[in-house]
């Protein structure tokens, strides 16, 4: 495994104990610069990882709660007038940061979420008529909470798209759990050094170009795709009245992107069937939309994704 | 002959004819040789000589146990100093062997003036009429009084009829049982004519006497309201009443013949006056069948909520949707996919595994791989 990484993740450990899926999934995210959406209860540390990821790393990071009375110039920023010199200044909002964990996004109304939405996908930001380009890396750690649905503004799926991965954040299991409660109690959890810099992430992204994917395995992903747009070409007949709409193209580059993170990840050269399968449920779940008669039936979309993986001969 | 001539002796001495102080008398007595219980009639003739005062009597016979009687008659002619009484009697012998019939006579002697003061008068002012009595000792007439016939229970000439309406009935219900004696005669009065014999109940009631006595004897109707019941069919014996008709001197029955009575059976149950009888006391359990009835249904909840858990255990790691297609995995890429799309970290050391197999130069055991997938679930 490559070093850097390993030092990356032993640094990590320090602060937040256990979580590795949430770990390796913004890792994932950092690596292929995409954004990540994050489903769980709260106080599973997703605060506590932004933060550590930021310091491990030597970058910035903001972290924005999300109400429904936010509106798109708190998150952003904007011109400010001022009566001494009666001129405009730009105040840069919380946007203007390394990763920034939008926490419970789906509290706040849809221009909000749009405006953020936005320079998740143009990493830019126009405040007036100045526009600002955002430094890199950038990105968007977006929780949701599973139990409030009340007083909740849906992200659409068109939104949902921009996200690369929905990470499904679960409880620590007892022997995690009963680590954290006695660090927690004797503050033993050990202060986070910077390991690395921005440019030792920059040169991370380029050796993951170098991670070979074989010609088969690009057009196994493919089909992966197409089988949620089309099950029936793949003999998937089972799940076609499931499926209302499948995944976007953004969702095969994305797999690809995250199938070959994955492989590096775990200080591999080549992409293997089974990095496909380690992120391939990640990737899609927030990606398919199921029809109703499945969600009648209490479907849930991971179920769709093991159908297509168990159906589709891999190479 | 010779009996004719013994009847003729006997009424002549029958017919006594005595001359006393102031009156003449003269008994007569239609049988001097009677049997027990029959019907002797005795007369008594009263002749006042002595014109000269006013006389009355009083006759009766003397109370005894050796006979009973009843008066029949008294005829008075009350001419003025001129008494003429004839008195009528019905006598029945007790005993056999000689009896005596003893009287009692007294003669009453008064004037005109008393008897004239007698009818005067007013309601606050009555004066008694006043007489001057004499007892009069009259003999004793003897009676030769005949046994009857061994066993014989009713004299006189009767008949008997018997009702009974009914052969069925319920267990205890009663079976009304009536007799009716008819005829002339003793009073045919027994304290029961029902048989000894037999286990069912008897309900008997005083006998219903209708007699009238008359100078041929006393006629009788006499009914018996009987009432017979039992638990189970039973019979009734026959009944016979030796009875003996004097005037014939022969014996005869009054009977009933044997009676079958069908009794149904009825369940115990209908027979308990549910209302008013109260429940014979037992100890009441009843808490404790509840107790163990609660403890049973506990107990048979409570198996059967382990049964339903250990079952669910069972069925959850035999029947697993993995399990079974872990199991049904025919190659290492098959394999590779089952566990890949399970999206779970626990079968990452298998999946590395086949991969090495598969892509790599690694060896491995199929089987035992999907062994170790199967023992993760």
């Amino acid at each position: 495994m490559n070093t850097k990484i390993t030092l990356l993740k032993k640094e990590l450990a320090k602060a937040v104990v256990g979580q590795k899926d949430m770990i390796e999934g913004l890792l994932v995210g950092l690596l292929c610069d995409g954004h990540i959406l994050v489903e769980g209860v709260p106080g599973l540390a997703k605060t506590t990882t932004i933060n550590a990821l930021s310091k491990a790393l030597g970058l910035d990071s903001k972290r924005i709660q999300f109400t429904p009375d936010l509106l798109p110039s708190d998150i952003i920023g904007a011109q400010i007038y001022n009566p001494q010199d009666h001129s405009f200044s730009i105040k840069k909002g919380p946007l203007f940061t390394h990763l920034l964990l939008a926490d419970e996004i789906n509290r706040a109304p849809a221009k909000v979420q749009s405006a953020l939405l936005e320079v998740m996908q143009e990493r830019q930001v126009t405040i007036a008529e100045e526009t600002f380009k955002l430094e890199t890396p950038f990105l968007v750690m977006a929780t949701q909470n599973p139990i409030e649905q009340e007083g909740v503004y849906a992200l659409p799926e068109a939104q949902l798209d921009r996200f690369m991965m929905k990470l499904v954040v679960k409880h620590n299991s007892q022997e995690d759990e009963l680590d954290i409660m006695r660090k927690a109690a004797t503050k033993g959890f050990g202060e986070v050094e910077a390991v690395l810099t921005k440019e030792d992430l920059h040169t991370l992204q380029k050796e993951l170009y170098t991670v070979h994917i074989d010609e088969e395995l690009e057009l196994y992903i493919v089909q992966l795709i197409g089988a949620t747009r089309d099950p029936n070409a793949f003999d998937l007949e089972s799940i076609s009245s499931c499926i209302m709409f499948g995944a976007s193209p953004r969702a095969s580059i994305d797999l690809y992107k995250a199938a070959k993170a994955h492989a590096f990840l775990e200080g591999k050269t080549f992409v293997s069937p089974a990095d496909i399968g380690a992120v391939i449920h990640n990737v899609l779940r927030h990606r398919i939309v199921l029809s109703y008669e499945a969600r009648a039936k209490g479907m849930r979309t991971d179920e769709v994704i093991s159908t297509i993986v168990e159906t589709l001969p891999i190479p | 002959m010779k009996n004719n001539l013994g009847k003729t002796i006997l009424f002549l001495l029958a017919f006594v004819v005595l001359q006393a102080e102031d009156f003449s008398y003269d008994f007569k007595v239609d049988n001097t040789h009677p049997y027990v219980k029959e019907a002797v009639i005795l007369t008594l003739d009263i002749q006042q000589t002595n014109k000269d005062v006013v006389l009355l009597f009083n006759f009766d016979l003397k109370e005894n146990d050796n006979y009973q009687f009843q008066r029949l008659n008294t005829l008075e002619t009350d001419s003025y100093h001129n008494a003429q009484i004839h008195y009528e009697y019905l006598i029945y012998p007790l005993k056999t062997g000689e009896i005596s019939l003893e009287f009692e006579l007294l003669k009453k002697i008064t004037t005109d003036e008393s008897v004239a003061y007698s009818f005067s008068g007013d309601r606050d002012n009555i004066k008694g009429l006043v007489t001057t009595d004499t007892k009069v000792s009259l003999p004793p007439l003897t009676l030769q009084v005949k046994s009857l016939p061994e066993g014989t229970l009713f004299v006189g000439d009767f008949t008997l009829t018997h009702q009974l309406k009914i052969h069925t009935a319920k267990p205890y219900e009663p079976l009304p049982f009536q007799v009716y004696i008819e005829g002339q005669g003793y009073p045919p009065l027994l304290n029961s004519i029902l048989p000894q014999e037999g286990a069912f109940t008897r309900f008997t009631e005083h006998p219903l006497v209708k007699s009238v006595a008359t100078s041929k004897g006393t006629q009788n109707a006499v009914s018996y309201p009987m009432a017979l019941s039992h638990s189970k069919s039973f019979t009734l014996p026959s009944i016979k009443l030796k009875a003996f008709n004097p005037k014939t001197e022969k014996s005869y029955f009054l009977s009933v013949p044997s009676q079958h009575f069908d009794i149904e059976e009825v369940p115990k149950d209908t027979l308990l006056d549910s209302l008013d009888t109260p429940k014979p006391f037992s100890m009441d359990w009843s808490w404790l069948a509840n107790l163990l009835g609660y403890l049973v249904v506990f107990g048979a909840g409570y198996l059967t909520a382990l049964a339903w858990k250990w079952q669910k255990k069972k069925v959850q790691k035999s029947l697993h949707p993995l399990h079974e297609k872990i199991t049904n995995c025919k190659d290492k890429k098959t394999l590779l996919q089952v566990l890949m799309a399970t999206d779970d970290k626990r079968f990452t050391s298998s999946i590395e595994k086949l991969e090495a197999s598969l892509y790599g130069d690694g060896k491995i055991n199929l089987n035992k791989v999907k062994q170790e997938a199967q023992d993760l679930l």
